[in-house]
């Protein structure tokens, strides 16, 4: 044991000796200002161990004293080493264990994430025409639109969904347009119940009511939510299956859907919050594909349907079997957004004697991601037959055809503007036409 | 003497540890490297029967979105609102420091982050990039 602490006693000369070597034989000029303060961080660091070497030796030496009977020598109160009781590797054990409590704790705190997080959406805007009701003009308000996703138990979710809109008639209203609690049984397939918006084609799932996700200032008229003029149930309340397990490259996207069948109020859809007065149920479902690589990579292909006896408020009732079905496709990369959509209806009327009436709606829309922003085209046009009792009892259950060209500026990583030069054709109940220029300030928060 | 002071220096003055990414994750999970893109957009939420708990370390984002996501900050925001807005999930809570991001993955069961530095004991390295 001497001759190991004389050997520390000389490898700590010797240190100091090759280190002094060595910084004294290397041209100061060769060093920059930032090795310089390298070496002196490394001289400090080295004058740091040398005591704890000098502290350690002095132990060995004092045990070694005590196993042979010989006097003790006082320890050498030399720096930090001799300041303190405890042995260096004592002490550097202790400090990591309070630095870990300190990191566990910290992170104890971080995890206690006792508040929501508040999102939402808003938007505002200007035009020759109002987007919901080309009967008014000048500025407008659109969506606040705020939405919650609480954090649940494991398998737990939620999503809800408030929004306040100005109507066509330019009243305020608040919807809870999602209220939807589910569970995840699996990473492919989550199961919710509540209110949601029904799983047809792209727009209606993908885009909501928060205007800074979509490129355009507005969906396609036919494709709007009820009280915005839609004449597809936008919402349904029941029970939604829906994931997107891997097969090959891409993902299958499924939905399967049950709720009240809607009904038509006052010449509105409207979901039937609370149920409905004869039990009849809308069933429908969603099948896509979504390629992950190759050429089609970002493109998404499906098809889409949906059965419900929808009645109106009318007296007597009209009673309607609407058969929707259609396909769609997406085709979502870093340069280009396009949508295509098709819906078919083949509806029966179940309350007078008019047989079955075909009708039809689509739109296609072109956007190009370009670094100064996303200019956009579309084109969307419907064949309602207006003696289909389904599309007759709707306030907006006509037949049009419009054309669309739009730009997205967005000013930040938040805020959006979009301007819209759009011309519309009424085919059936009435021959208007006008054309429309739109502005949209759209922000996410 | 000189180059192999030199050397030592110039390997203390070498920022290595800044340019890797470190994927680690609670010991209880087990996963591919090939998982992670999954993790961190929402689409994979189990690891088997377990519980995914990913959590961004801002530390180490940049490095992290750029290496292993292949997105830019504002991309990756955006994509969280997008999925927040329509499937109702939450993207990962943030920790600051590389020390944080190490006792949350300790801690969590499921837990997944991302660091510059070589972590200690109490975390597997799913991936270094």
């Amino acid at each position: 044991m001497r001759r190991f602490a004389i050997n520390l006693v000389g490898s700590r000369l010797g240190a100091a000796l090759l280190l002094g070597l060595l910084i004294g034989t290397m041209p100061s000029r060769a060093l920059g200002a930032e090795r310089a303060a390298t070496i002196k961080e490394l001289q400090q660091k080295l004058d740091q161990s040398l005591k704890a070497i000098q502290a350690l030796t002095q132990r060995v030496r004092d045990l070694e004293a005590r196993q042979s009977g010989a006097p003790v020598a006082a320890s050498p109160a030399t720096g930090e080493s001799g300041a303190s009781s405890a042995p260096e590797p004592t002490r550097l054990e202790a400090v990591e264990q309070q630095l870990e409590q300190l990191e566990t704790a910290n992170a104890s705190r971080s995890n206690d994430e006792t508040g929501m997080p508040l999102h939402g959406f808003a938007d505002v805007g200007a035009g020759t025409h109002n987007p919901i009701n080309p009967d008014l003009k000048g500025f407008f308000v659109g969506n606040l639109d705020f939405y919650l996703t609480p954090r649940l138990s494991d398998r737990g979710r939620a999503l809800f969904e408030m929004n306040t809109e100005v109507g066509s008639d330019g009243a305020v209203g608040v919807d809870l347009e999602r209220a939807q609690i589910g569970y995840q049984l699996a990473d492919q397939a989550t199961l919710w119940l509540g209110r949601f918006h029904s799983p047809y084609g792209y727009v209606n799932t993908a885009l909501h009511h928060g205007a800074w996700i979509n490129n355009s200032v507005r969906r396609p008229g036919f494709l709007q939510f009820e009280d915005n003029g839609g004449i597809v149930p936008a919402h349904t309340v029941g029970l939604w299956l829906t994931g997107a397990p891997r097969i090959g490259s891409g993902k299958l996207q499924y939905d399967a859907y049950v709720g009240n069948s809607q009904q038509i109020v006052d010449g509105v859809l409207d979901m039937r919050n609370a149920g409905n007065a004869h039990g009849n149920l809308i069933v429908g479902g969603r099948l896509g594909y979504l390629f992950n690589a190759g050429a089609a990579e970002g493109l998404t292909l499906g098809v889409h349907a949906f059965s419900a006896h929808i009645g109106d408020n009318a007296v007597p009732a009209d009673m309607t079997r609407v058969l929707s079905y259609g396909g769609y496709a997406v085709y979502d990369t870093e340069q280009w957004e396009n949508i295509a959509e098709l819906y078919l209806f083949d509806n029966e009327d179940l309350s007078g004697a008019t047989g079955t009436h075909h009708s039809h709606a689509g739109f296609v829309q072109l956007g190009y991601r370009a670094s100064w922003g996303v200019p956009y085209a579309r084109y969307e046009i419907t064949s309602l037959d207006q003696a289909d009792n389904y599309f007759a009892a709707q306030t907006t259950g006509y037949s049009y055809h419009r054309s669309a060209l739009g730009l997205r500026f967005d000013l930040s990583a938040d805020a959006a503007v979009k301007l819209e030069l759009a011309d519309t054709q009424l085919t059936d109940r009435s021959r208007d036409q006008y054309s429309e220029g739109l502005m949209q300030y759209a922000i996410r928060f | 003497m000189n180059w192999l002071l030199g050397a030592v220096l110039a390997a203390l003055s070498l920022p290595a540890a800044a340019s890797d990414v470190y994927v680690v994750c609670n010991p209880g999970v087990s996963l591919q490297a090939g998982d992670m893109l999954e993790i961190f957009v929402g689409e994979k939420s189990f690891a088997g029967s377990a519980r995914l708990a990913p959590a961004d370390n801002s530390a180490a984002q940049a490095a992290f979105l750029e290496k292993v996501m292949k997105l830019d900050a504002r991309k990756y925001a955006t994509l969280w609102t997008k999925k927040s807005f329509r499937d109702g999930a939450n993207p990962p809570p943030v920790r600051a420091t590389d020390a944080e991001a190490i006792a949350y993955v300790r801690q969590t069961p499921g837990g997944c982050s991302y660091v510059l530095r070589a972590p200690a004991a109490g975390v597997i390295v799913v991936a270094k990039y």
